[in-house]
């Protein structure tokens, strides 16, 4: 488990939960589909690795699956968050602003500090 | 939590979770070739994009089963079914191997225990480290003492202890009151316990007012006389008793763990209460002290050094020559001689170990070379060194966790027949319990076994060459292996060898000629209490009337009375030189040695078939005589009266003592304990006459008879107890006393015996264990070698001369090792040296042979081989 796939993992995990509760359910390929236009289309996202992702976050508690039909009648399996499971977005998301204006920080041109 | 919740959901996934995760990727595929095709593509092309875009569904199903379940433990899981599957299928190794650890692990755990409470036990006081006993030595009291006019002086001088503290030893008491005990008393001074820093559980000390002569009587009792004889009554303290006839007061209760320092048995302590400006060199005391801090016990010895010139001016004149001074720590008064066996053990034990993890070792170094094969082709299927290792480790981490368990349940049963064989002497045995700590111990030394001689043939880097049919003869295992092999049979000589002298010391102290007949004879120790046996004339009495009582009893041909029995050390002595003859000056000079001696009646001699060699015995009329009569025994008397006759002349024994006529001269008999140096010995006369009973309140009857010995004893305590039913009596054989004696070299024998025994076995194990691979791995080089010529006798020669080069190599060091090892056993040894050409010869030849043996086998399957099949042979 090298470093680079633990932030990987941690932002995708972040990806996925923003993207759940802005969205509401979703079901695998859709929630993968919805990362990428939100990225606008400058993620490439391995659709393979958000299984194991989503998995990690139901393990841990916050979201849950169920099969369901989508809108085109296909049987899916769908995910939405649990209350943990906003709470944890919700944090996450502020952990991540705080960490990113740290690192704007360091990455502004050095006359503007 | 989180982090719980799921560690716990992975524990519990199942098979289910795989085939919904099935179901979710097929969903996953469809709606995305459904946009695919909606986009334009064909179905093909849709799904092959979407598969790309997935990352391909193996490498997705994998990332998922990673994440859905533990890896590392059904890894865990499949190597253990695979070792146990591995073990089942050599059934020979597994069994060697775990029985192997198992009496190592065993053996060690039990040995451990036993001789933990003998070397490393702290006695129970506050710093025990610091406690030190404190005295002189000489010949008349083995154990270091402190004279009355020497310690008062001392103590109150600066000196290198905290504080010094003295006690006078054990004497036997009454309690006479309603519910009389006999039991033991052991007077203290004040500063006893507070110097031991151990404070009594209930109650107080003694004070200062109470230790002066003629101050308030005090004791403090014993935990378990609290417990038996006042039922723990907290509203003791207080109370008044009735010690030996006196009124005294209980001021507290003892811990219940507290022991004297030099372990004699106290029920009851009581002041010393000594006027210190009289006590004068006929006061023996046992000082104890509480060292400065910062000082050693030598260093204690050092600074007294003045001061003994000063003790030594108050000795009498002939003792100073053979008086030394002595400052130890009170675990090393405690243990005194149990140590030399028990580090012999502790030895013993650890040798057997590490013939066990060297056995053990060199199994699994030859089964994992069997291997390489099976190791190179799961290599080449893909197999990761890690998992190659963890395997490794996996497979010898079970064998270890198997012989831990075996090895627990022989560490018990160890436990308990030590426990069961144990003579008296050793300290702390009763009551051992398997320690955890020690169990955990040998338990990590097992398992650390495992683990190193698991990895080393895992970090063989499984060679290609393994594929090929002729592995190379040298490998760095096979060197270990041999290196291990000449080890066992090394630290195996040094065991044989120390069994072998015990046991030929064992065999000279039990066939060694005691002087004595023990067959036939019956003894019974009759101790009289105190309180209701007050007067000499009410002793002599009993035992006058217990004498004829006992001769009364059919197939009983003659009864006699001492005061004790050959051939212990529990009879009476006293310094050479104050002996008296009539007509010659009193003798000067040192203390001349012990003198043993008894009372006996006339049948004394008849009954242990001790002949009167000069003179005449005694006469039964001569019991009634006012004359005193003595036998010398033949050593005594040809000291006394070298060249001379002694029968008639007069000999007074002890100053101020009655003068005795020497009737006859005795043959010498064991006298000082089986193992000791006899002492030279007289017999006084014991006369029915009140005088002679002033002192004693115990005696021996010797009971001579036809009979079978064991049957006669309930008739004995029946007219015993006819004559007073109140006294305890406590009959054995002659026999059963002397075997007693021999308990502890017995012990030390039949341990070191079952440790040599045991490390033969498994160094033969180990030797034929390598053997056999050798051979089995050379059988192609052989089948060439007969094809081009060679005979059968040379292919025996061949592969024995491997297994003797072995031998000679372990032989030979072993025989170094033992040689310069065995001076430890020296004090354990009878009447053989450490060095005993006979006993090292005997167990080479015989460490030589079995060896051999255990390489003829192989060497002799390595020869029968056919040399068709033998080239055929991969």
């Amino acid at each position: 488990m090298g470093g680079k796939t633990d932030v990987w993992q941690g932002t995708l995990a972040l990806m996925v939960l923003r993207t759940l509760e802005t969205m509401g359910p979703q079901h695998g390929y859709g929630l993968a589909r919805r990362i990428e236009q939100t990225s606008g289309d400058r993620l490439q996202l391995n659709y393979g690795t958000l299984y194991p992702a989503l998995l990690k976050l139901e393990q841990e508690g916050y979201v849950r699956s169920n099969w369901g039909t989508s809108v085109n009648n296909r049987k899916a399996k769908f995910y939405e968050l649990t209350r943990a499971g906003e709470k944890r977005a919700r944090k996450a998301a502020k952990e991540w602003e705080k960490t990113t204006e740290i690192l704007a920080r360091f990455l502004a041109r050095p006359e503007e500090v | 939590m989180r982090g719980l919740r799921a560690l716990w959901m992975r524990l519990r996934s199942g098979r289910y979770a795989q085939a919904d995760f099935e179901a979710e990727l097929q969903s996953h595929l469809d709606l995305h070739t459904e946009e695919g095709v909606r986009a334009g593509l064909t179905p093909e092309e849709a799904r092959r994009a979407a598969l790309i875009r997935l990352g391909g569904a193996e490498q997705t199903r994998q990332a998922y089963r990673e994440r859905a379940s533990l890896p590392w433990l059904e890894i865990l899981q499949h190597d253990t079914r695979y070792a146990l599957r591995g073990f089942r299928r050599n059934p020979l190794f597994t069994v060697t191997a775990v029985i192997t650890l198992a009496l190592g692990i065993g053996a060690t755990t039990a040995v451990f225990t036993v001789v933990d409470r003998i070397l490393f036990r702290a006695p129970p006081y506050a710093d025990p480290d610091r406690l030190v006993s404190v005295g002189l030595t000489a010949p008349i009291i083995p154990q270091e003492f402190v004279l009355g006019a020497w310690y008062y002086q001392w103590r109150d001088h600066p000196s290198p202890f905290a504080s010094l503290t003295s006690e006078a030893g054990e004497y036997p008491c009454d309690l006479t009151e309603r519910n009389p005990a006999h039991l033991n008393c052991v007077s203290v001074e004040a500063s006893f316990l507070s110097t031991l820093g151990v404070p009594p559980i209930l109650g107080r000390n003694f004070l200062a007012e109470e230790d002066r002569p003629n101050g308030p009587k005090a004791a403090l009792i014993s935990y378990g006389l609290w417990t038996s004889h006042y039922g723990r009554d907290p509203g003791v303290v207080n109370r008044v008793i009735d010690i030996d006839g006196a009124q005294v007061r209980i001021v507290g209760v003892l811990a219940s763990d507290f022991e004297m320092p030099a372990l004699e048995h106290a029920d009851v302590l009581v002041p010393q209460a000594v006027d210190e400006s009289t006590a004068g060199a006929d006061r023996v005391m046992f000082g104890f002290a509480r060292l400065k801090p910062g000082i050693t016990a030598a260093q204690a010895a050092e600074q007294l050094k003045p001061q003994l010139d000063y003790a030594l001016s108050k000795v009498p004149a002939r003792f100073r020559s053979e008086v030394h001074l002595r400052v130890r720590s009170v675990r090393d008064r405690q243990m005194q001689d149990a140590r030399q066996s028990a580090w012999v053990l502790l030895g013993a034990v650890l040798a057997v170990l590490l013939i066990a993890c060297a056995n053990v070792g060199s199994l699994l170094l030859t089964r994992s070379s069997t291997r390489e094969r099976e190791q190179a082709v799961r290599s080449a299927l893909g197999a990761s060194r890690g998992r190659l290792v963890s395997q490794a480790l996996v497979e010898s981490l079970l064998l270890s966790i198997l012989g831990t368990l075996t090895g627990g349940v022989i560490a018990e049963g160890l436990l308990r027949l030590f426990l069961a064989i144990a003579p008296s002497g050793m300290p702390f045995l009763q009551g051992a319990r398997l320690d955890l700590r020690i169990a955990g111990f040998t338990i990590l030394v097992g398992l650390a076994c495992g683990v190193a001689f698991g990895l080393i043939p895992a970090f063989n880097r499984p060679r290609s060459i393994a594929f090929a049919a002729r592995t190379p003869p040298t490998s760095v295992g096979a060197v270990a292996r041999k290196f291990m092999v000449a080890a066992q049979i090394a630290v195996t000589m040094v065991l044989l060898a120390g069994a072998a002298l015990l046991v030929r010391s064992f065999s000279n102290l039990q066939t060694q000629p005691l002087g004595i007949q023990t067959r036939g004879v019956v003894t019974a120790r009759v101790s009289l209490n105190r309180y209701r046996f007050t007067t000499p004339q009410s002793r002599m009495q009993f035992f006058v009337q217990a004498e004829a009582a006992l001769r009364k009893l059919p197939g009983v041909s003659a009864v006699g009375l001492s005061d004790s029995v050959p051939p212990g050390d529990d009879r009476r002595d006293h310094i050479y030189s104050i002996m008296e003859v009539a007509g010659r000056p009193p003798m000067s000079g040192a203390t001349g040695g012990m003198v043993a001696w008894r009372w006996a009646t006339p049948d004394y001699f008849k009954i242990l078939g001790i002949p009167i060699v000069r003179g005449r015995g005694f006469a039964e009329e001569q019991r009634a005589s006012s004359e005193h009569f003595m036998i010398l025994s033949n050593s005594l008397a040809s000291r006394l009266f070298a060249g001379q006759d002694p029968i008639g002349k007069h000999v007074k024994p002890v100053p101020g003592g009655p003068w005795f006529t020497v009737l006859g001269v005795a043959a010498n008999v064991k006298n000082s304990g089986l193992g000791e140096e006899d002492a030279p010995e007289y017999y006084q006369l014991w006369r029915a006459v009140a005088e002679d009973w002033q002192q004693p309140h115990s005696a021996v009857l010797l009971v001579k008879t036809a009979v079978a010995p064991r049957a006669l004893a309930p008739w004995i305590r029946t007219q015993i107890g006819a004559v007073d039913a109140t006294v305890p009596v406590d009959v054995q054989t002659l026999n059963e006393r002397v075997g007693k004696l021999a308990d502890r070299p017995r012990f030390e024998t039949a341990l070191l015996s079952f440790f040599a025994f045991t490390g033969l076995v498994m160094a033969v194990i180990g030797l034929y264990g390598v053997m056999a691979y050798r051979a089995a791995q050379r059988t192609q080089e052989i089948g060439v070698r007969m094809a081009l010529g060679a005979r059968r006798p040379d292919i025996l020669r061949l592969v024995l001369l491997e297994g003797a080069h072995l031998i000679v190599i372990g032989t030979s060091i072993g025989l170094v090792a033992a040689l310069a090892l065995s001076r430890v056993l020296k004090s354990l040894l009878f009447n053989i040296g450490p060095r005993d050409p006979l006993s090292y010869a005997v167990v080479t030849v015989t460490l030589a042979t079995v060896a051999l043996l255990a390489t003829l086998l192989p060497a002799r399957r390595a020869a029968s081989v056919e040399p068709s099949e033998a080239l055929r042979a991969e």
